[in-house]
């Protein structure tokens, strides 16, 4: 569904995270922060792990970087839908800015080789738009898939790519 | 240091399995055909009647239901069942306990923990949705979360390949004595590494195989034990859990998703120095409380190996070795049944079957009573590790009565 890496389906959308995929679709990482003992979180759930306060809002002044944490090259893709069966990495990236315990992200490093893709790589925010009109697979989960394809503007995915000139 | 209430007061009494089959292959004959198989050998084995069992235990959702089996069997009384929440082998650590505490408290006076499964067509365990409608960054299978969790053993503390690899060897050169194990022969790490890079850095011989198969345990009281058939064998502790903030560390198991992101709260703030487990920690801790033993007191290690780099892990968790070391502890022989602490004398989820855990259980035994096809010289101890999984994750010590 992503318009750079086909073949793998969209996000489930609910109250929770689409606002995520929302902020993704206007360039931008948002993530959960508690509005009493500002700890971030992810995944998006109601309540905060630290202070148990129901009161929160997306922090849309993080820095957009990061740094890789893990990664895995996929070289035989589980179809020959994914990625047009072409070889992927998915990744593991550690967010700046955080307070609190780290926060990462699954996602995937673009603009990247075998070669320049490691444990440590400095990287940024990037966005991959969900294409077409889209609808939520639906029906994950306690928040529920309670927002009709109809309400949810342009999604994007939250990808990275190298900082510049960090390429190894 | 004292051991809990619960320790060494219930035990397993009776073993059952059927014939280990490729995914699929006993599609036809169906789960409950092959359990029930199962029950019966497990219960000729403790010298009871299937109607004997009042209690049932199991984990990670088994289709095959402890009321379903009492209705066909006729069983005379049906008193305790219970399913512990979690996806993987990592909740079967739960199963023993609920059937320890049961059979102790006296709410039954057998309990069987059961688990079969067929494996027809795309299914997988643990899968994360269809093909082609996986989460959307292309995380689908559970090697792609292992292989997370390996690339990072290895960033920090130097782990090779070749430490996986002697992981697969030592699986498949203790499942060439073992008449009921899948894949007898034995692999060179030539063979290892000339094998299918699937998600790298793990290759094919790095993923045990689906499987067909049937499985029951029958655990009783420590008095109602005496009289069994064949060498009980004492449950001395059992543990399950996980680190703080592990959820589903392994960003995966969209069946437990509570946020519809196709990842699961964990992993994404669990502490750094836990992401390189195999979520054991605590729980392996907690094991060798309650017991009053230590690693040291451990003869026999069956460590959950559906993917090589997480019995390294476990062997850290489990305090085998330091933190960050397992990869030049097992280059060096230590796992080999002649090594420091043997490792899945039986073949394992890598070699003998991939049956989610309860093979090691069953091995456990088998090595405590003798009649291990590997056998070591008059164990006391072992220890079993379920999971690496989703929380909870589970162990299980087991010693001669
Ligand atoms: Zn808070």
């Amino acid at each position: 569904m992503s318009e750079r890496m086909p073949g793998t389906g969209g996000p489930a959308l609910n109250r929770l995270v689409t606002p995520f995929y929302e902020a993704a679709g206007r360039g931008l990482l948002v993530i959960q922060q508690c509005d009493d003992c500002g700890y971030h979180r992810h995944v998006p759930t109601d309540i905060c792990y630290n202070c148990l306060s129901w009161k929160w809002h997306w922090d849309e002044s993080l820095p957009q970087t990061g740094t890789v944490y893990s990664y895995s090259w996929v070289d035989r893709p589980m179809n020959e839908h994914i990625n047009d069966g072409k070889v992927y990495n998915f990744a593991v990236v550690e967010l700046d800015g955080i307070t609190g315990n780290a926060v990462r992200l699954l996602t995937n490093v673009y603009d990247v080789e075998k070669d320049s893709l490691y444990v440590g790589l400095r990287v940024k925010a990037a966005f991959d738009p969900v294409a077409g009109k889209y609808a939520s697979p639906g029906g994950y989960g306690p928040a529920g898939a309670d927002i009709a394809a109809t309400d949810v503007g342009p999604i994007a995915l939250v990808v990275f790519e190298p900082l510049e000139g960090a390429a190894a | 240091m004292s051991a809990d209430w619960l320790s060494g007061k219930a035990a397993i009494v009776g073993i059952g399995q059927t014939a280990f089959g490729k995914r699929g292959e006993f599609s036809e004959r169906g789960t409950y055909s092959l359990v029930l198989e199962a029950i019966q050998k497990a219960c000729d084995d403790a010298g009871i009647s299937p109607k004997q069992i009042d209690g049932w235990s199991s984990y990670s959702n088994d289709p095959n239901q402890g009321a379903m089996l009492s209705a066909m069997m006729g069983c005379d009384r049906l008193r305790f069942t219970a399913m512990g929440w979690g996806g993987g082998g990592g909740a079967m650590g739960g199963a023993f306990m609920y059937a320890a505490m049961a059979v102790a408290t006296g709410q039954a006076d057998y309990v069987c923990i059961v688990r079969g499964a067929t494996m027809p067509g795309n299914a997988r365990f643990g899968g994360m949705g269809r093909p082609g409608d996986g989460p959307p960054h292309g995380m689908i299978s559970p090697g792609n979360s292992f292989a997370l969790a390996a690339r990072r053993h290895m960033s920090r503390f130097g782990t090779t390949t070749e430490h996986f690899g002697e992981i697969a060897i030592n699986a498949r050169r203790n499942a060439a004595n073992n008449p009921n194990a899948r894949f007898r022969d034995e692999i060179t790490m030539e063979d290892h590494h000339a094998s299918q890079l699937i998600c790298d850095p793990l290759r094919k011989m790095d993923f045990c195989m689906e499987s067909d198969f049937g499985t029951a345990i029958i655990v009783t009281s420590k008095e109602r034990a005496k009289d069994s058939k064949n060498e009980p064998v004492s449950l001395v502790s059992m543990a399950m859990g996980g680190p703080p903030r592990w959820g589903d560390a392994w960003f995966g198991q969209a069946a437990s998703d509570p946020s519809g992101m196709g990842s699961a709260v964990g992993g994404h703030m669990c502490d750094d120095d836990d992401y390189v487990t195999g979520g054991y920690r605590t729980l392996a801790q907690d094991l060798y409380d309650k017991s009053g033993l230590g690693p040291n007191d451990v003869d026999v290690a069956l460590l959950y190996d559906h993917f090589t780099p997480m019995v390294i892990m476990a062997i850290e968790d489990f305090q085998f070795c330091e933190k960050g070391e397992g990869g030049p502890f097992v280059a060096e022989g230590n796992i080999r049944r002649e090594g420091k602490i043997p490792v899945n004398t039986h073949g394992g989820n890598l070699a003998e079957v991939y049956a989610h855990g309860m093979t090691h259980v069953m091995e456990g035994v088998r090595q405590l009573r003798g009649d291990s096809p590997n056998q070591l010289d008059n164990p006391q101890i072992a220890v079993i590790a379920a999971g690496a999984s989703m929380a909870p994750t589970g162990a299980i010590m087991l010693g001669k009565m």
